[in-house]
């Protein structure tokens, strides 16, 4: 059968195959070194890699530091808020899943739809799950529990949520909370946090932020390909609730004051202070808002609504507000002249309803006939600060400012509080390039033309002036609990500045501010009997005369009324400044200092609580009328005190 | 008829316990890979495949009972029945993810691809082992190829580009051991290199170039295309020398590796079982075709010859691809690893033809 090439066939198959057999060993050798590359050499690589494949963390939010008073009453603290959330990895239909859910929750399906939307266009990974009803309701959270076989991809989770007992009350104090912002990620104040985290955004809770946030915790899941979460978690991180806070806050004295505030019809700001150490026992700003609102997101038309209203709720008017103090201003310009010995306080002068200065005439309201110093302040005469101020360079009127805490910042623990101007030879220098006219002095001495001053700042010079001259720093916070281990006293801040006063000067002036309160002054609204309230009033133009008119049809021209105070005259426990915008007088903001001050006092002697007040309006007619100068140049007909 | 009894005295039991070592090997990976988590069991592929194993066994005793010349003299038939269920599944076969492979048989269904290469191993041997010249000339390669296209195309058109790929081997590796000149075998493959811009242009269909551009650059498209390839590296790299353990992988139980029961079988292993369960595996199928390929040397007739060397060229191309692909190292194409991969047909049609390279091998000194 074999033909004659068989043999050397039989060979050339053999060579063949065996050239075949050492080819596939070769193939063979050489994946094992592939394989080897890739599983031994870059392992670590690869293994990092299938790590980040199927490991998940799941936030969970720690509840934040809950806020007491001074008296260990709940300011702010938490809730549970229920958030009805889908699974997408759950979904196998996501618009079924998206009817069935609309329905359970009484919600148009457009609404149910839109958070789910944008957690996909955002690419949020596909294990988070997508809050779609948060703070639902009672009824609706039953309604999904109800038929939680038909929504097997909608679960009902609680997540602790700011809670503010008294709604609007202390907002400004308080602040509210929301979720970071983009701007605000990477800031070193919120070093470590990611999108999605909440943060403190103004107020006390954006100023100690760190301390109330505590620590989210997380939890870890392993996940497969498509997000679906497998097993049993592989461990826990329990959230770290924040640190506990104690306010300088007395929520009585708070409640009064903004009580105080709508019996009056008046919106404005106040401070109320310990004039020994600074600590502020209620404060406020009016409008507000309620920071309820933010606690759980705010919705867009909301935001819109507080950040488009004319009267600006979101505004902290008692740190950011700037206003031209008035009569206020009389004070420092007498501590300024008896300080630096161009009067005593026996110093007179003659008032015939005005004086002339630099070759200018500049009036007062009145012919107040001879008035020394302490009749000068009761009196509010012009005429007899335009004289001291005559005696003194502006820049020694900048300096006692300065030390009574009326120039740059308080230095207050709230964020975004506005420098308080005084004006000086280098500051006219450094902003208009002109040097400074004596003419301008004059003006400053009434608390006119270069003034222009917070309220707080205003509240930490009558603080000053009250506690026998040390200028303290207004503060919020009295004591921490970092850890639930209990309260450490938070130390008050230094002193900032000392003004070195004779106890006959500083008498004087005192006595004079007793006299607005308790004779013929403008502060009579504020007088409580066997108190010694010490006060001054002050107005606060928003136009000039010649411009109201104009102006009257687009805005309100009502001019600002400031009354600042402490009591009792001797050995102060108490001061503070009302600001009643728009109040037309500073004698309107009085019967407000005097309420809170009797529920200061009824709390001190443990007497009943005074009733809240029906009404604490003034009449437009019953207030004393003045004259006011504008500015040193132009000077003009106008009212001040 | 005493040689006919003294036969499975001359089974090559070491090559039958590598084969069955293998399908085991490919088993526990599916049982792995395939687990459900809130069940708690294996999912149904593992029960598939582990009774494909003895029917698998069946058809290997079958193919060897029967002495393989009587089976290649009638191998035309058998290509005709081939070619006949290929257009029958064309016309009228079930279509799974895209492809229409599948022809139902009562409650099994059938891959009548899966035995193209057994068929056209049988086919060709015959042609060219009982040939007086020998094949030395253009034309009896070209006539291979005739014989070949006609199952090509049609498994091509199903679309099974992967096994249809399979098919050329077969011919290639029987013409080269049948002393076709090299001059000729090379200038086949240039002619083949040449058309293949022909071919990219007017034959590959859209997700196939797709496929090779991923290769290319996998970065390009990471979550679509480029996945699989990447998420194989990162399966077997993660397994690091010693693996992650049985059933202790994240890559292909989670499914972050798609078709892991199936085409990235390979990868499964190498997450699990590490560099060493790689070794071993790469080693037992080496032994497979270099103890194969033996039976070949030993055949007592170059048909018996020619049908080892046809069987085991599909195969070690298939084996060798496949690892390469589950490496992350060479395009993705729907291609599985022979014993182990998920799919009956292809492991009873791989056992089958490991019966035939038996037969040839027990059967070496009958007449």
């Amino acid at each position: 059968m074999l033909h004659p090439g068989a043999f050397e066939h039989r060979q050339g198959l053999q060579t063949r195959l065996l050239a075949l057999r050492i080819s596939l060993a070769v193939c063979v050798s050489a994946l094992a070194v592939a394989f080897w590359i890739l599983q031994v050499v870059q392992h670590q690589k690869y293994e990092a890699w299938a790590d980040r494949n199927y490991l998940r963390t799941i936030p969970l939010r720690a509840p934040r530091g809950v806020l007491f008073d001074r008296e260990g009453r709940v300011l702010v603290e938490n809730r549970d808020s229920f958030t009805i959330v889908l699974l997408r990895e759950r979904t196998a239909n996501l618009n079924a899943a998206i009817t069935r859910l609309a329905e359970a929750v009484g919600w148009p399906e457009a609404r149910v739809r839109e958070p789910i939307q944008k957690a996909i266009s955002r690419k949020d990974p596909v294990f988070l799950p997508i809050p779609v009803v948060e703070h639902a309701t009672l009824a609706q959270v039953v309604a999904v529990k109800a038929r939680q076989l038909e929504l097997p991809e909608v679960q009902v989770l609680q997540v602790p949520v700011r809670r503010y007992p008294d709604d609007e009350l202390g907002a400004h104090v308080f602040g509210y909370v929301g979720e970071i912002r983009d701007d605000q990620i990477g800031r070193p104040e919120y070093a470590g946090l990611e999108a999605r985290a909440w943060i403190g955004q103004t107020g006390v809770e954006r100023v100690y932020n760190k301390q109330l946030m505590g620590e989210d915790g997380s939890r870890n899941v392993v996940v497969n390909s498509v997000g679906r979460e497998i097993g049993e978690p592989l461990g826990q991180d329990d959230p770290r609730e924040g640190g506990r806070m104690q306010l300088t806050i007395d929520y009585d004295m708070q409640k009064a004051l903004e009580d105080g505030f709508h019996a009056a019809g008046l919106n404005g700001a106040a401070a109320f202070l310990d004039p020994a150490t600074g600590e502020i026992l209620a404060m406020t700003s009016l409008p507000s808002y309620d920071p309820n609102v933010f606690a759980g997101g705010i919705d867009r038309t909301a935001w819109a609504g507080l950040t488009g209203d004319p009267l600006n709720p979101m505004s902290n008017r008692l740190i950011q507000g700037k206003y031209a103090p008035g009569s206020v201003f009389k004070i420092v310009t007498a501590i300024a002249g008896l300080g630096e010995g161009v009067i005593t306080p026996d110093f007179k002068v003659t008032c015939n309803g005005g004086a002339t200065f630099y070759g200018r005439f500049f009036q007062c309201l009145h012919s107040h006939g001879v008035m020394d110093l302490r009749h000068a302040i009761e009196q509010s005469c012009n005429t007899y600060f335009y004289t001291v101020g005559s005696k003194l360079d502006i820049d020694k009127i900048y300096e006692y400012a300065t030390k009574l805490g009326l120039v740059g910042k308080t230095g207050i623990d709230l964020p975004g509080e506005v420098d308080s101007l005084v004006g000086s030879r280098a500051w006219k220098q450094r902003e208009y390039k002109q040097p400074w006219y004596p003419g301008e002095t004059i003006s400053v001495a009434i608390g006119q033309g270069a003034v222009s001053v917070t309220p707080i700042a205003l509240a930490t010079m009558i603080s000053t002036v009250a506690n026998g001259g040390t200028r303290v720093t207004p503060h919020l916070v009295r004591a921490v609990d970092p850890d639930g281990q209990g309260w450490k006293p938070v130390p008050m801040p230094a002193p900032r500045a000392k003004v070195e006063l004779r106890q006959e000067d500083l008498q004087a002036v005192r006595d004079g501010l007793w006299m607005v309160v308790n004779e013929h002054g403008t502060g009579g609204r504020a007088r409580i009997e066997g108190k010694d309230v010490s006060g001054k009033t002050g107005t606060a133009q928003v136009v000039s005369l010649t411009g109201r008119q104009a102006a009257s049809a687009t805005m309100d021209v009502r001019d600002h009324g400031f009354f600042v105070f402490f009591a009792p005259r001797d050995n102060p426990k108490i001061a503070g400044i009302v600001f009643a915008e728009h109040g037309i007088h500073g004698s309107a903001a009085a019967p407000i200092a005097k309420y809170v001050m009797e529920t200061f006092f009824a709390k001190r002697e443990g007497r009943p609580l005074p009733a809240p007040p029906t009404s604490l309006r003034v009449a437009p007619s019953a207030e004393p009328r003045e004259i006011q100068v504008g500015n040193g140049r132009a000077a003009g007909p106008g009212r001040d005190r | 008829m005493i040689a006919e009894r003294r036969l499975p005295a001359h089974l090559d039991w070491p090559l039958i316990a590598a084969v069955v070592a293998l399908a085991v090997i490919g088993l526990a990976t599916i049982y792995s890979v395939t687990w459900d988590f809130r069940l708690s069991r294996p999912g149904p592929q593992f029960w598939t495949q582990l009774y494909a194993i003895p029917i698998g066994l069946l058809a290997l005793g079958a193919a060897l009972a029967i002495d393989y010349r009587t089976l290649a003299q009638r191998s035309l038939i058998f290509y005709a029945v081939l070619v006949v269920a290929l257009i029958y599944v064309a016309v009228n076969g079930d279509t799974r993810m895209g492809a229409q492979r599948w022809m139902s048989i009562g409650r099994f269904s059938l891959q009548p691809s899966e035995f193209a290469r057994i068929v056209m191993a049988l086919v060709l041997a015959m042609t060219y082992g009982e040939g007086r010249r020998g094949t030395r000339t253009p034309s009896d390669l070209a006539l291979g190829a005739i014989l070949l296209g006609l199952p090509l195309f049609l498994i091509w058109r199903q679309p099974d580009f992967g096994t249809a790929a399979t098919l050329a081997p077969v011919l290639l590796g029987i013409v080269f051991v049948a002393g076709m000149r090299m001059k000729w075998l090379v200038v086949g493959t240039l002619v083949a290199v040449l058309l293949s811009p022909v071919v990219w242009m007017y034959v590959l269909k859209d997700y196939q170039k797709d496929r090779v551009t991923t290769f290319l650059d996998p970065s390009k498209d990471p979550k679509g295309k480029g996945l699989q390839q990447i998420q194989a590296k990162v399966t077997v790299g993660s397994g690091g020398f010693l693996g992650k353990g049985f059933r202790q992988g994240s890559q292909g139980a989670y499914g972050f590796l798609p078709v892991a029961h199936n085409d990235f079988v390979f990868s499964v292993l190498a997450e699990e079982w590490g560099f060493l369960g790689v070794l071993v595996t790469l080693a037992l199928y080496l032994f497979v075709l270099l103890r194969s390929l033996d039976a070949a040397r030993l055949a007592k007739d170059r048909v018996g010859a020619f049908l080892v060397v046809g069987i085991i060229s599909g195969f070690g191309f298939q084996v060798l691809y496949n690892i390469t692909m589950s490496a992350g190292l060479a395009p993705v194409k729907g291609l599985t690893l022979p014993l182990m991969s998920y799919g009956g047909s292809s492991l009873v049609a791989t056992l089958a033809g490991f019966g035939l390279i038996l037969n040839v091998r027990m059967r070496r000194f009958a007449n």
